[in-house]
C-alpha cells in the first residue's frame, strides 16, 4: 500500500483508480484558413473547405465564406459553433439595417458593425479569426481583419486561420513587396491576386494539416460576386 | 519532490505548498462546484453510423446504455422517427437525449394541434437543434450528445448533425463516436467507389459498420436499430437488427 | 511560455545544386527584451560543415562547447575529418543522452560531405529525433512563418546565387512576422571550394 502511494510513482491515467474527469471546453479549434487580397476595383478572398477536429476530418466540403451583401463578403475559421452563431447574427443585423435605412449596409459600416458586435462578447468571445473584404464608398477593394475580442485593421492583403502565421509572411514579400530592392511598383491585377491566393493554399496545405480538400473564392467586382474552386491534397 | 503536474511539496503533512494556501481537513460545507454535476455524461450511448443513399438517408445505431465501462442497460432505443420528413439519431448522454426526445415530441404534437397541414422541415429541426446546443453550450451546460439529423426536404436527401458546443455540418456521411474513426474510412472509401450507392447498398455498409464497430469498440453492442428515410417507403425505424457475428478470425489475432 | 521561445531566433538551411545555405537571425533577446543584435547562433565545426542552435542561448552555447570537444577529440583520433553524416548521429546522440533533462535548442546541421561534396541538412527535435529532408529545414520560434516562407520560394538544383536570394528572403521575411527575431541575419553558402557569409541588413524593429 505504501508503495501505491509513493511521491514518486509516475502518474498512468489509464490506470488510476479515480473516477475520470471529463471537463468540458465551450470552445474547439475546428482549423481553417482565409485568405484576401485587394487592388484597386476588386478583391478577392479565399478560403478551404475543410472542417477538422484534432486528427478527424468532419467534412472536406464546408463553406466558410459567407456573402453579407452584394459587395461585401466574410470568411470565417477558428471555432466552428461560434462561426455558425456569428454569421446568424450578422445576417439577421444586415437584414434589419436594410428594412430599417432602406439600403443595403456598404462594407466599411458592416466592418464596424462585426467590430462592436465581436467586442459585445468581450468575456466568453467568438474564437473566431475574421477577415471581412468588399468594395468601399468609392468602389475600391478593401479588407478588415480581426481578432477574436473585435480588434479591427484595414488592409490591402491578409491572411488568416490556422495558416495564417505561414502565409502572411508570403504576402508581406508578394504583395507588400517587402524586403525587395529595385522592383516597381506595378499595379494588382486580379489575374496575379487569384493566381497568388491559389499558390499559397497549396503550399499551406503541405504544412498544415487543418488545411486542404478545397479552396473556395470569391471575386468581388462591381459586377458582383464571382465563385471560383481549386482542389487542394486530401491527406 | 515534484509532483506530475510540477506542483512542489508541501511544507509540513496536509500543510499548504509554498505560495499556497492552507486548507482545513473535513467535510466541505457545500458544494462550491454544483455546475459540475451536470458536465459529466453519465448514461451513454456509442457510435451513431450515418449516410445518404441516391433516394434518401439511413441512421444506425445500437442499443447499449453505458455506464462507465459497465455494460448496464441492453434496451436504449436512440433513433427515432420524428414526423414522415425526419429521422433522428443520438450518442453520448442518454438522459439528455431522453429530455431533448420529449421536447421535439412535445413540438410535433403542438404541430399537429395546430393542424394546418405544416410539417417540421429535417433542415428546420437541424437549425432548431444548433441553436439549443450552443444555448446550452454557452451556459456552461451542454447536453452532452451528438445528433445525427436524416430527412427528405423538397425532394433532396439530407444528412446533418449537431454536436455539444453546437459545431454543425451536413455531409454525405455522418459517424460519431468511435464511428468517426473506424466507419467513416469504410464509408468513404466505398463512397469514393460508388458516389450513389442504391438503398441496399448503404444498408449492407452500414451493416458492414456497424459489425466492425462491435468487433473494435468496447462501449458497443450486437444488437442494434436501423432506420432509414426515401420516398418510396417513408420513415421506417427498423428495431433489433443483429449483428451477423463471425469470431472465425478471432484466433488470428493477439 | 516554452523555454525555448525564452531568447527567441530563426534558422534556416536549405541544400542547392553542390552547395548548400544556412542563415540565422541575430538577435539575443529575455523574452520581449533585445539585450544584443550580434548573437551568434551558427558555429564553423569544420571547412564545410556547420551547425545552428536556435533556442535557449545558454544551451546554445553549451551545446556547441560539447560538440567542438567531441568533434576534435573524433578528429584527433580518427585523423580525418567528421562528415555532416557522423556530425548529427553524434549530435543526436548526445540530445538523447539528456532524455529526461534535455538542453533545450533545435539544432540545425548543414555542409557538404568531405569525400564527396554532396549537399547535406539535418535538423532535430530538442531530444534528438533527427529529420533528413531534400529541400529545406527550418527552426526556431518563427518556423511556421519560415515553414510558409520555404515552401513556396525553394526549387531543386539551385545555384550558390540563387540559394543566397532565396535563403535570404525566406528568412528576413519569416521573422519580420515574429515579433522576438530578427535584428541582422547572417547567411553561409557553403559551397565544394569556398564558403561564402554574408551580413544581411534588416529592419530592426
Amino acid at each position: 500500500m505504501a508503495l501505491l502511494h509513493s511521491e514518486n510513482r509516475p502518474n498512468y491515467p489509464d490506470y488510476a483508480t479515480a473516477p475520470t474527469q471529463h471537463h468540458f471546453s465551450p470552445y474547439a479549434d475546428n482549423g481553417g484558413s482565409v485568405v484576401a487580397i485587394a487592388g484597386d476595383d476588386f478583391v478577392v478572398i479565399g478560403a478551404d473547405t475543410r472542417l477538422s477536429a484534432g486528427f478527424s476530418i468532419y467534412t472536406r466540403d464546408q463553406n466558410k465564406l459567407f456573402r453579407l451583401s452584394d459587395t461585401t463578403v466574410l470568411g470565417c475559421s477558428g471555432c466552428w459553433c461560434d462561426t455558425l452563431t456569428l454569421t446568424r447574427i450578422l445576417s439577421a443585423r444586415m437584414q434589419m439595417y436594410q428594412q430599417e435605412h432602406n439600403k443595403t449596409m456598404a462594407t466599411p459600416a458592416c466592418a464596424q458593425m462585426l467590430s462592436t458586435m465581436l467586442y459585445y462578447k468581450r468575456f466568453f468571445p467568438y474564437y473566431i479569426s475574421n477577415i471581412l473584404v468588399g468594395l468601399d464608398n468609392e468602389g475600391k477593394g478593401c479588407i478588415y481583419s480581426y481578432d477574436p475580442i473585435g480588434h479591427c485593421e484595414k488592409t490591402t492583403y491578409r491572411a488568416g486561420g490556422s495558416a495564417g502565421a505561414l502565409l502572411q509572411p508570403l504576402l508581406d514579400n508578394q504583395i507588400g513587396l517587402k524586403n525587395m530592392q529595385n522592383v516597381k511598383d506595378s499595379k494588382l491585377t486580379l489575374e496575379r491576386a487569384a493566381a497568388i491566393i491559389k499558390d499559397v493554399f497549396i503550399s499551406a496545405a503541405e504544412r498544415d494539416i487543418f488545411t486542404g480538400d478545397n479552396i473556395l473564392i470569391n471575386i468581388i467586382t462591381k459586377d458582383g460576386i464571382k465563385e471560383d474552386s481549386f482542389q487542394l491534397r486530401k491527406d | 519532490m515534484f509532483d506530475a503536474a510540477g506542483n512542489p511539496p508541501p511544507f509540513w503533512h496536509n500543510g499548504p505548498t509554498p505560495g499556497g494556501l492552507y486548507n482545513f481537513p473535513g467535510p466541505k460545507t457545500a458544494p462550491s462546484d454544483f455546475r459540475q454535476h451536470s458536465q459529466a455524461p453519465v448514461t451513454t450511448a456509442t457510435s451513431i453510423v450515418a449516410m445518404q443513399y441516391n433516394k434518401g438517408v439511413i441512421i444506425a445505431g445500437d442499443l447499449l446504455g453505458s455506464y462507465g465501462s459497465l455494460a448496464r442497460y441492453r434496451n436504449c432505443p436512440r433513433i427515432m422517427k420524428v414526423n414522415d420528413n425526419i429521422i433522428l439519431g443520438a450518442g453520448g448522454d442518454y438522459a439528455d437525449f431522453q429530455y431533448v426526445k420529449d421536447i421535439i415530441e412535445q413540438k410535433i404534437i403542438d404541430e399537429d394541434c395546430l393542424d394546418d397541414g405544416f410539417k417540421l422541415k429535417p433542415k428546420s429541426l437541424y437549425c432548431w437543434l444548433t441553436r439549443i446546443m450552443y444555448n446550452r453550450r454557452s451556459k456552461f451546460d451542454p447536453f452532452w450528445n451528438n445528433f445525427v439529423v436524416g430527412g427528405l426536404q423538397d425532394g433532396e436527401p439530407f444528412l446533418g448533425t449537431v454536436d455539444k458546443l453546437g459545431t454543425a455540418y451536413t455531409d454525405k456521411i455522418v459517424c460519431s463516436g468511435y464511428g468517426a474513426y473506424i466507419a467513416v474510412p469504410l464509408l468513404r472509401e466505398a463512397l469514393e467507389k460508388n458516389p450513389t450507392p442504391s438503398k441496399a447498398e448503404a444498408r449492407a455498409l452500414v451493416e458492414k459498420c456497424m459489425e466492425v464497430l462491435y468487433y473494435r469498440d468496447a462501449r458497443s453492442y450486437p444488437k442494434y436499430q436501423i432506420a432509414t428515410i426515401d420516398e418510396a417507403d417513408g420513415a421506417v425505424v427498423e428495431d433489433l437488427v443483429s449483428v451477423n457475428q463471425n469470431w472465425s478470425l478471432a484466433h488470428m489475432i493477439y | 511560455m516554452s523555454i525555448l521561445a525564452y531568447n527567441g531566433g530563426a534558422m534556416v538551411a536549405m541544400k542547392g545544386d553542390k552547395c548548400v545555405s544556412i542563415a540565422s537571425d541575430k538577435r539575443f533577446g529575455i523574452q520581449a527584451q533585445t539585450i544584443a543584435t550580434n548573437f551568434q547562433k551558427i558555429f564553423e565545426m569544420g571547412p564545410h560543415l556547420y551547425v545552428g542552435l536556435p533556442g535557449l542561448a545558454t544551451d546554445t552555447q553549451t551545446v556547441m562547447e560539447k560538440l567542438r570537444f567531441r568533434k576534435n577529440l573524433y578528429e584527433l583520433k580518427e585523423n580525418r575529418p567528421m562528415s555532416p553524416k557522423v556530425f548529427s548521429a553524434m549530435l543526436s546522440n548526445m540530445l538523447y543522452e539528456n532524455r529526461f533533462g534535455p538542453f533545450f535548442v533545435e539544432p540545425i546541421v548543414a555542409g557538404l560531405d568531405p569525400g564527396t561534396y554532396e549537399p547535406y541538412i539535418c535538423n532535430m527535435d530538442l531530444i534528438g529525433c533527427p529529420n533528413q529532408p531534400n529541400d529545406f529545414v527550418v527552426g526556431g520560434t518563427a518556423s511556421s512563418q519560415l515553414f510558409g516562407m520555404c515552401e513556396s520560394l525553394w526549387e531543386p538544383n539551385l545555384g550558390p546565387d540563387d540559394l543566397f536570394e532565396t535563403t535570404s528572403q525566406a528568412l528576413i521575411n519569416a521573422f519580420d512576422r515574429d515579433a522576438i527575431s530578427g535584428w541582422g541575419a547572417v547567411v553561409y553558402i557553403i559551397e565544394k571550394d569556398k564558403v561564402t557569409v554574408r551580413d544581411l541588413k534588416t529592419r530592426m524593429d
